[in-house]
């Protein structure tokens, strides 16, 4: 396996993060693709069963920003 | 817990960025994708027998009890009127966390055919000693019974 890119699941807060990322596509900042972002309305809605979820599907990491 | 269960921490990442932050958001995400990388690929049937105990730990009422009580505890203190700092708490609540993902892989185990203490021992490496005494604490609880003997070897069966 050489250079891989890793499935990092991102549990992105509506009011924070998603913004940020939303901004970071506006301003056109470079960012790994790696990343699928589900969008909750809080992180504190994130539970770790949901990060149990994604890593059982396969994922090969959990980002959650708020 | 990702800890105790092999997965390791490094593959979960937390961070807080506001929404003005948009070289933060990108900063984050360029070190988790290099933190994931550098852990390699995840195998979901490699660590079957952990996410499902890792599961049952957090569904399970001792680890929710725990986590509500924290706040009371340690701000308004316990029964006895005892306040306890947050380090003495999590330091409980870690102890505990591990005690009750153990007895969950043994119950995983048992659930999956491997019925005495020595192939349990082979299957989740945890030692003896240790199986036979979280055994013992399923049974109580009737999520593990002992079935009878089989070629001197006590064999048990989840319930």
């Amino acid at each position: 396996m050489g250079d891989f890119e890793p499935r990092i699941v991102a549990f992105l807060c509506n009011w924070c993060a998603y913004a940020g990322a939303d901004l970071a596509g506006v301003s056109r900042l470079q960012y790994p693709p790696s990343i699928r972002t589900v969008r909750v309305m809080c992180s504190g809605r994130v539970d770790p069963m949901f990060v149990l979820e994604a890593f059982k599907d396969g994922c090969d990491g959990v980002l959650v920003a708020g | 817990m990702f800890d105790i269960a092999g997965i390791g921490k490094d593959r979960l990442h937390l961070a807080w960025v506001s929404s003005a932050e948009a070289q933060r958001f990108v900063e984050v995400v360029t070190t988790a994708t290099e933190s994931v990388k550098a852990q390699g690929k995840f195998d979901p049937k490699a660590f079957s027998f952990e996410l499902a105990a890792a599961e049952m730990t957090l569904a399970g009422e001792t680890l929710r009890w725990m986590v509500g009580k924290e706040v009371k505890i340690t701000t308004q203190g316990d029964v006895y009127g005892r306040k306890w700092d947050t380090v003495s708490f999590e330091t409980i609540l870690d102890a505990v966390l591990e005690r009750e993902y153990q007895k969950n892989l043994i119950y995983q185990a048992v659930k999956e055919g491997y019925t005495s203490v020595r192939d349990i021992n082979e299957k989740i490496g945890l030692d003896l000693k240790r199986i036979s005494y979280l055994l013992a604490d399923l049974e109580k609880t009737n999520k593990v019974g002992f079935t009878g003997m089989k070629d001197r070897i006590p064999v048990f069966a989840v319930l």
